[in-house]
């Protein structure tokens, strides 16, 4: 992607010129707060949305002069998408395999890995409306996975996912990666995308402010440890976060403010964020937890 | 050509899965309350002295709730199908694939002919055990009455397709494609004489595709074969709504 630039009619520049190079077997992961852009930048690469200006192209072909034959060579899950709920898992799957452009025989054996792959086995022969929500978005996934794309798009594919059903989706998509799939997903879980990706882009205001593998955003701290506790000199102990250059730094501030209750970690995404865009990553699951 | 048959034979058996699912709502739309209209037309139609109404009558109500079966399943039904695709994310996934548009809306279109295949034999087998007697002129006058069919059921669904891909949210459009299910009966003269309607909606009913596809059902259904002027303008109007309803139906946005 190139300069890519999205601006609606009513003035609102979702991208203002994004710039990304997915490598063939790569797994990118893009992250941001919710209304980042993330998703405009994720529309206009599977040809939902035409972008304002840039190019896009996937394996040589230029996405916006030819979706038809781009999406052939794509898998994507969209963030809101819904399933036809009164046909059955093996019907859903195997008629979308058709409409991918797959044999009647293809899409068969299509349809049986898929079911396999994400353990909708026992589900196959229920309709989908019967399903609960995490087992309908795998399915979504599944429609994704059919003929074995040699690109995936995941738009927020854990949104809404309890954690168990978070692993077997992780589990998964590592499998298919291992089989030389490339993947874009989007999300808003730090630790989606430490676990699945090779590389990170971290998307603000529509632009890409980093972009690199989980050490190389690491290494542009200048504080890479946090410190977290209860400051005693207020009377409500309320929590602050404090970030050290050193391990030993840590230790003095710990013996100099005579703390007992506090957390040490190693920085993390949310401090690279916090570093790169000056204000919190606006994570709701994100939990402190005290020693 | 064999990839687009294939594209558009799968839209039709997605949407033929809901019709299985819900053939109860199905047949009391395209079949319950066209005959309850033909009952309540039968009734008001009786002269005060209840004098038994002619066969051209009783086939006139006959052509009406027929009229009245497609306007309701392919424009309210339908409409409503083709809104709830649009806003609840399944029209999406339709968007990730390979598919062109035009193969999803000829998809829709084999669905609505096939439910108004299915309306129209229920009602004229119905109307026959009510001792409708119809003259319909073989295998000239079938293939007529097919063609008047195909083309109302073209244009309303052109309607409805241009309704679901143009409204703002999911009630507007609801509200649209009820409002013309209804509309496109009551404003046409099928139920009654063209000259019976007020002179503001006799001016209405002109532009109305339910009023030549009353009149066409009607007249092939009497063993006339005179609805050339009828097709024309259905296959006009037809023409006319699937090209804009093809037109309006894009996956990209701008």
């Amino acid at each position: 992607m190139r300069g890519l630039v999205k601006e609606y009619k009513d003035g609102t520049r979702a991208n203002r010129g994004i710039d990304l190079d997915v490598r063939s077997g790569e797994v990118v992961a893009v992250l941001g707060p919710n209304g980042a852009g993330k998703t405009t930048f994720l529309r206009q690469l599977t040809t939902e949305l035409r972008p304002t200006g840039g190019t896009i192209t996937v394996f040589g072909i230029d996405v916006i002069r030819e979706p038809q034959r781009a999406k052939r060579l794509m898998g994507i899950t969209p963030q809101e998408a819904g399933t036809f709920e009164t046909l059955t898992v093996r019907e859903h799957l195997q008629l979308f395999a058709r409409l991918k452009g797959l044999s009647r025989r293809a899409a068969d054996a299509a349809t049986v890995e898929v079911i396999d792959t994400l353990g909708l086995t026992e589900h196959a022969d229920r309709s989908v409306g019967s399903l609960s929500g995490g087992l309908r978005r795998r399915i979504l996934i599944g429609l994704a996975l059919l003929g074995r794309p040699p690109l995936l798009i995941l738009d927020e594919p854990t949104t809404g996912l309890d954690p168990a059903s978070r692993r077997v989706v992780w589990g998964v998509l590592r499998q298919i990666v291992q089989q030389g799939t490339t993947l874009v997903l989007s999300t808003h879980y730090m630790e989606e995308a430490e676990r699945l990706s090779d590389r990170i882009a971290i998307i603000d205001s529509g632009r890409v402010i980093a972009f690199g593998t989980v050490r190389e955003l690491l290494s542009r701290l200048r504080e890479s440890y946090r410190l977290s506790y209860h400051d005693p000199a207020t009377g409500n102990g309320d929590l602050r976060v404090q970030r050290y250059a050193s391990f030993a730094d840590v230790q003095a501030q710990i013996q100099e403010l005579r703390l007992s209750e506090y957390s040490i970690a190693r920085a993390s995404l949310e401090d690279v964020y916090f570093e790169i865009a000056g204000q919190p990553f606006p994570d709701d699951e994100a939990v402190e937890v005290l020693q | 050509m064999r990839r687009r048959a294939s594209d558009i034979i799968c839209v039709f058996r997605i949407h033929l899965a809901r019709l299985r699912r819900e053939a109860g709502p199905f047949l009391l739309a395209s079949v319950v309350f066209p005959l309850v209209m033909y009952m309540f037309a039968t009734a008001i139609g009786t002269t005060g002295a209840g004098a038994p109404q002619d066969a051209a009558q009783r086939v006139r109500f006959l052509a009406g709730s027929i009229v009245f079966s497609l306007s309701l399943t392919a424009v309210s039904w339908l409409g409503y199908l083709l809104l709830e695709n649009r806003f609840t994310g399944r029209l999406k996934l339709f968007a990730t694939l390979p598919l062109a548009p035009s193969s999803y809306v000829l998809g829709v279109l084999v669905f609505a002919l096939a439910q108004a295949t299915i309306g129209t034999t229920v009602l004229v087998m119905i109307a026959r055990a009510f001792g409708v007697r119809t003259a319909l002129s073989l295998p000239v006058g079938a293939m007529l009455l097919g063609a008047v069919l195909v083309l109302t059921v073209l244009c309303v669904c052109g309607i409805g397709v241009i309704i679901a891909a143009r409204a703002r949210s999911f009630s507007e459009g609801s509200l649209l494609t009820d409002a013309l299910g209804a509309g496109l009966v009551f404003l046409a003269p099928i139920y009654c004489a063209p000259e019976a309607l007020p002179r503001p909606l006799q001016i209405l009913s002109r532009v109305m595709p339910t009023t030549y596809a009353a009149r066409g059902v009607q007249t092939t259904l009497l063993g006339g074969n005179g609805v050339g002027a009828d097709l024309l303008t259905l296959a006009v109007m037809a023409t006319v709504t699937l090209a804009v309803g093809f037109r309006v139906m894009r996956w990209r946005e701008d």
